[in-house]
């Protein structure tokens, strides 16, 4: 082929491609070089409804990043009357679906459930892998003790190295092997990616493992759900504290890391700060794979002497920032700030390298969870026992803390499925959204008085319940302050 | 050991059997295989298109790039940017990127007009590292909306003329027809097709490129500068176009990125130095300076990335037996291992390997006069002594 | 003026960190002509065995040394192993492989050690919240000043081997003209193998500063300061050791006060811009930096 031929066809490839690229609207076709052949119809249609699929899905908030602030109200006053007890249960729409008889029929056998967390790649793995494997550890669990019956649960965590364009090949191929729902995703740009296809499908993707506002947004995204106390809520908790402590006023500085997580959170705190009449005089960031002591932010905010810190940092980071606080109080003598930081550092895995730096920052329980290397608290909670013995056996007991985490969304997840298949339509991917939309339950390793509560559209989130606590570092527990905040539940 | 007269009736044949294999290969994966194969063939494309561009550079004018994720990353971004803040249709930032590219490069080109191996090198690993730092800064969070990234701005639907007037038609009888492209499906199929199509279309722009006049420029530019130089070959209006036209195809590339992944952000890993590197391995394992290299190599990596993945984690076979005891998934020490074996034993690559063992058993005997030359791989090209790289 | 201070004290730590990256930088490229992508992971690797033996018991000091002997022997295996099979190929190989390195000492430490509990090690210097210096109303950490220290001192000792020794005289010798070297008598291939050995030691007593900083040993910490490091090994001239030190300070000081002074345009989040944006206009003006030998090339 000459050069000439070459562009000239090249040319016309352009062209077509031109007009393949468009995605909206009919336009009069030009001639286009689709498939080659003729070629069988494929799989995906059989026994679909010919109603066009995603047009009626309201697209303009797909648009959106995820940082809308949700319809369900998290400031605990306007709750809608009637939402306790009487009144139709709220059920979601199967019409819109792809395949509205998928959605519908019962799931026999076994249930599989679906989920994409960083295994792999980096600092993320190590900090998440954990939550992974305390959630096999569960179902492994649940089909011992025969939790759901007439049914095995699987548990398919696919690897998406905390990159959210990964996320949407991993929840691909999750659906092409036929799992029934997904539950436990990590990550607020990972869920968002996969939002409208899992809701496109009809796929319950519940139980986000974010705290983002955004997975309250029922009428748009039906089926998905949120599993994380929001991190608004987290950050007016420590607002409404600090303002307690300080009622003449106090000052704050922000440290955040500079990522989708930090950024929501600094919002949000800054917010709520200027609701509780706190005045921000510093707000610092260090980049997500910034690993060094973070001196030159300190010395700024040391500078500013502020009466209170509020610290976002990732993983790693946690520790450090502690210790360089330390060393920033050292050279600032008489400055000795309150420390909140956010409960995803509240590990003592994590904190245990800052060793009695850490000493006496607050927090909260992260989902509610009780503190479970905490003796005390085992030897008062049989359930709490029951979790270290049955971790402890499987080989797991370096990592009880942060296992919970994923324990406690397997527990969640098993009990959503068993109250969708005891409802009237029988197990199937509608009743398990709508057993998780209306749906109250303990989790046996939360705190006493902790509730996972949906209501419908008014309650969009689980976690509204938030215990503050406080980090002792010679024994590296966490001590409860006050009581179990329970203003923020929307139901 | 057969041989063949260029332009024979042999010859023909055996271009028409390669046609006809790799169109069936093409109409195989969307007909017959499942959504996420075909999304992991897009994916496939995609980076096939961004080594293709590293390869234009590297394998015919000898220049190193470790930068190309930020121009990966400006066409995910200017499709990002444009279809969520001003509602344009995903198509058409293609060409805007393309464009923004282009010119991006054209710039960037400028220092590499004076530098050389390692210099170069360093400047494109500092644009590597540069762009993800940039789309953070607060600066520009007006525009790229800083850590949080974009999202949103995948397909929602496919093209509704094509379901309208293309769907359903049939092909001599009612079994074979044009199937109507839905949901996830849809998606997944029109985005391989759309990213084969460009494919193409970048792999006609890298061979008209290579034989043609500035092909011939680029080859006297990289076997003797000075001497190119003295000929009348301008230097920097070539360099400029090669850099610019790799720029663009690889933003290209970037864009389908963008809206597979329905969404832009500064810690995607293909935006990032990570990426580049990614790219540079794709690259040499499919054999630079191929021009189906980068091609091979790409639907490689991604088989490569899926199984050891999915090895890993359930611990099966040989590498689950080498590497389950590692915490993780040891898909990228693998990519790693393999790596180092093809540099030792095949540098040429994939398709340099094939070349080899297939030219033991056919020889094409080329026309006498006016050929174009062939591609020299860059990995055999003996160093010159005394200078870096 | 204690905020400029500060700044400057800071600049100095975290720049004789660079510094001694593109220390490790500069001997490789003197000595082989490459760019060795895969020093900061090599350095990683080095901690992570300097913190097996501290685990152990072993005193920090001794682990610490015990790290660069490792470091070393990385090094040298690397030249050996890699770089002289792969250079009579290509010089695109060489630097492929070394990328195909970086990615897998990462990956294998991440996979060896990356999950948790951390691999927490000390510092070599005092690093108590009270051990810090007021100077002139800045104030500079006992554990910044060591940093200072060892960079400075390991300068001198490569100092003492380029200008005194006859290894260092060989050194120089096949970094001027490998060829005329080798006809000359000198053993190429040993010194080849001992700068990267020296390299692989540098690297590895940088990491382990870093380590110590940050109170545990992770995987990821030497992969910004591998950037830096280039940074600073750029502008100082790819083959000038003294050109790598005081580039290295040089950057950590002007990032650092552009961060504390431009609070608006950098900050603390651009602070690597301003490392890749001092790349930039070197290349651009002076490709051989501040003080490298410019190459002259002959028709």
């Amino acid at each position: 082929m000459t050069p000439r031929q070459s562009r000239l066809l090249a040319a016309l490839a352009a062209t077509s491609l031109l007009l393949a690229a468009c995605s909206r609207g009919p336009e009069e076709g030009e001639e286009v070089d689709t498939t080659d052949g003729g070629t069988a119809t494929t799989s995906a249609d059989a026994g679909a409804a010919p109603t066009t699929t995603a047009e009626t899905e309201t697209t303009e908030a797909s648009e959106d990043t995820a940082v809308e602030t949700t319809t369900a109200d998290t400031e605990g006053g306007e709750t809608t009357e009637g939402g306790g007890g009487g009144g139709a249960e709220w059920t979601v729409s199967t019409d819109d679906c792809i395949d509205p008889d998928l959605a519908n029929s019962p799931i026999e056998g076994t249930v599989s459930i679906g989920s994409s967390m960083p295994l792999s790649g980096g600092v993320a793995a190590t900090a998440f892998g954990p939550v992974a494997e305390g959630f096999r550890a569960y179902i492994e669990y649940a089909n011992e003790q025969g939790l759901l019956p007439e049914h095995e649960v699987s548990l398919n965590i696919g690897d998406d190295q905390y990159d959210a364009a990964q996320t949407p090949n991993v929840v691909n191929g999750l659906l092409d092997s036929g799992v029934n729902l997904f539950s436990g995703i990590i990550g607020t740009p990972n869920n968002d990616a996969v939002r409208a296809v899992l809701n496109e499908e009809c796929v319950p993707q519940i139980l986000a493992l974010t705290g983002s506002p955004a997975w309250g947004e029922v009428a748009d995204y039906p089926w998905t759900t949120g599993g994380l106390i929001p991190y608004n809520i987290e950050a007016e908790a420590y607002a409404q504290h600090i303002a307690e402590q300080f009622p003449d006023g106090a000052t704050a500085a922000l440290f955040t890391v500079a990522n989708e997580f930090g950024e929501v959170y600094r919002t949000a705190f800054e917010a709520a700060a200027e609701e509780a009449g706190i005045e921000i005089v510093d707000a610092q960031t260090i980049e997500a794979a910034d690993s060094a002591p973070p001196s030159a932010q300190l010395n700024s905010i040391a500078g500013n002497q502020p009466d209170v810190i509020m610290a976002v940092p990732l993983g790693a980071q946690c520790p450090t920032f502690m210790s360089e606080l330390a060393n920033a109080k050292a050279v600032q003598s008489g400055w000795d700030p309150q420390v909140y930081i956010t409960n995803t550092c509240a590990s003592p895995l994590i904190l245990a390298v800052a060793g009695e730096a850490a000493n006496g920052l607050i927090t909260s329980a992260s989902a509610g969870l009780q503190d479970v290397t905490n003796p005390e608290v085992a030897a008062a909670d049989p359930d709490v026992q029951a979790y270290i013995d049955y971790m402890t056996n499987r080989g797991n007991a370096d990592i009880l803390s942060t296992a919970t985490a994923g324990w406690n969304i397997g527990e969640v997840t098993v009990e959503i499925l068993r109250q969708a298949a005891e409802s009237p339509d029988g197990l199937t991917q509608a009743s398990i959204i709508n057993a998780s939309r209306n749906f109250d339950y303990h989790p046996l390793l939360t705190r006493e008085g902790v509730d996972y509560k949906m209501a419908g559209e008014e309650d969009a989130f689980y976690a509204e319940d938030i215990q503050i606590v406080q980090y002792d570092a010679a024994t590296g527990f966490f001590t409860d302050i006050g009581d179990l905040i329970t203003s923020f539940r929307s139901s | 050991m057969l041989k063949l007269n260029e332009g024979s009736p042999g010859h023909w044949v055996i271009r028409i059997i390669w046609v006809a294999a790799v169109v069936a290969a093409l109409v195989y994966i969307p007909t017959k295989t499942n959504t996420s194969t075909i999304g992991d063939i897009a994916t496939a494309t995609q980076l096939a298109i961004a080594a293709m561009s590293l390869n234009l550079l590297l394998g015919y004018s000898g220049v190193i790039s470790i930068g190309h994720s930020a121009f990966f990353g400006i066409g995910g971004y200017t499709t990002a940017i444009l279809v969520s803040e001003y509602g344009w249709t995903q198509g058409w930032t293609i060409y805007v990127a393309a464009a923004l590219a282009f010119v991006v490069g054209c710039i960037v080109s400028l220092p590499a007009l004076r530098l050389k191996g390692v210099y170069l090198a360093l400047v494109t690993l500092a644009l590597a590292v540069l762009f993800p730092t940039l789309v953070r800064w607060g600066k520009l969070a007006w525009l790229t909306n800083g850590a949080q990234g974009i999202s949103g701005i995948g397909y929602e639907q496919t093209p509704t003329w094509y379901n309208d007037h293309f769907a359903r038609w049939q092909f001599i009888n009612e079994s074979i027809s044009l199937p109507e492209l839905r949901g996830r499906e849809g998606r997944a199929i029109f985005l391989y097709w759309v990213g084969i199509l460009i494919l193409a279309v970048c792999y006609l722009v890298c061979r008209g490129i290579v034989k043609s006049r500035v092909g011939r420029s680029l080859i006297a530019i990289r076997d003797n500068e000075t001497a190119a130089a003295v000929m009348g070959i301008s230097r920097a209006k070539t360099k400029a176009l090669v850099f610019g036209t790799s720029a663009a195809m690889c933003a290209v590339g970037g864009c389908l990125y963008a809206i597979q992944s329905t969404l832009a952000e500064p810690n995607l890993r293909f935006f990032t130095l990570l990426g580049s590197i990614t790219f540079l391995l794709i690259m040499v394992l499919g054999g630079a300076a191929t021009l189906w290299g980068p091609i091979v190599g790409a639907f490689a990596y991604v088989i490569l990335d899926t199984r050891t993945r999915q090895a890993g984690e359930s611990g099966e076979g040989v590498i689950g037996w080498l590497f389950g005891w590692m915490t993780g998934s040891p898909a990228t020490l693998v990519l790693a291992i393999v790596l180092l074996i093809i540099v030792f034993v095949a540098p040429f690559g994939i398709v340099g390997l094939l070349k080899r063992i297939a030219a033991k058993f056919i020889v094409i005997i080329p026309r006498p006069a006016g050929t174009a030359p062939l591609p020299v791989s860059a990995l055999e090209e003996p160093a010159v002594a005394g200078s870096p790289i | 003026m204690d905020r400029f201070l500060d700044a400057v004290f800071l600049g100095l730590s975290s720049g004789a960190i660079y510094a001694l990256v593109a220390l490790s930088l500069v001997v490789v490229f003197r000595a082989s002509g490459h760019l060795n992508f895969a020093a900061g992971e090599m350095g990683t690797l080095s901690a992570f065995i300097a913190w097996a033996f501290y685990d152990a018991g072993v005193p920090l000091v001794i682990a610490a040394l015990l790290g660069m002997a490792f470091g070393a022997l990385l090094g040298g295996a690397t030249e050996v192993a890699i770089v002289r099979p792969l250079e009579k190929k290509s010089p695109l190989a060489v630097f492929v492989a070394l990328i195909a390195l970086f990615l897998g000492i990462n990956a294998l430490t991440t996979g060896i050690w990356g999950a948790p509990p951390a691999e927490e090690i000390g510092n070599l210097f005092p690093n108590d919240p009270e051990d810090f210096w007021r100077i002139g109303g800045g104030v500079w950490r006992d554990r910044d000043i060591g940093a200072l220290v060892v960079t400075l001192v390991i300068t001198g000792l490569l100092f003492f081997l380029f200008q005194r020794t006859r290894f260092g005289l060989a050194m120089r010798g096949v970094a001027s003209n490998a060829e005329s070297a080798r006809l000359v008598g000198v053993p190429t291939s040993r010194v080849l193998i001992g700068s990267w050995a020296i390299a692989g030691a540098i690297g590895a007593i940088a990491a382990i500063l870093v380590a110590g900083n940050q109170g545990q040993v992770t995987p990821i910490i030497m992969v910004t300061i591998f950037v830096y490091g280039s940074a600073a090994a750029t502008l100082g001239g790819l083959d000038s050791p003294g050109g790598a030190v005081i580039g290295g300070l040089l950057i950590g000081i002007i990032e650092n006060l552009a961060a504390e002074f431009s609070k608006d345009w950098v900050g603390q989040e651009m602070k690597l811009g301003v490392a890749l944006l001092v790349i930039f206009v070197v290349l651009l003006v002076k490709p051989s930096g501040l003080f490298g030998t410019a190459k002259v090339e002959r028709v």
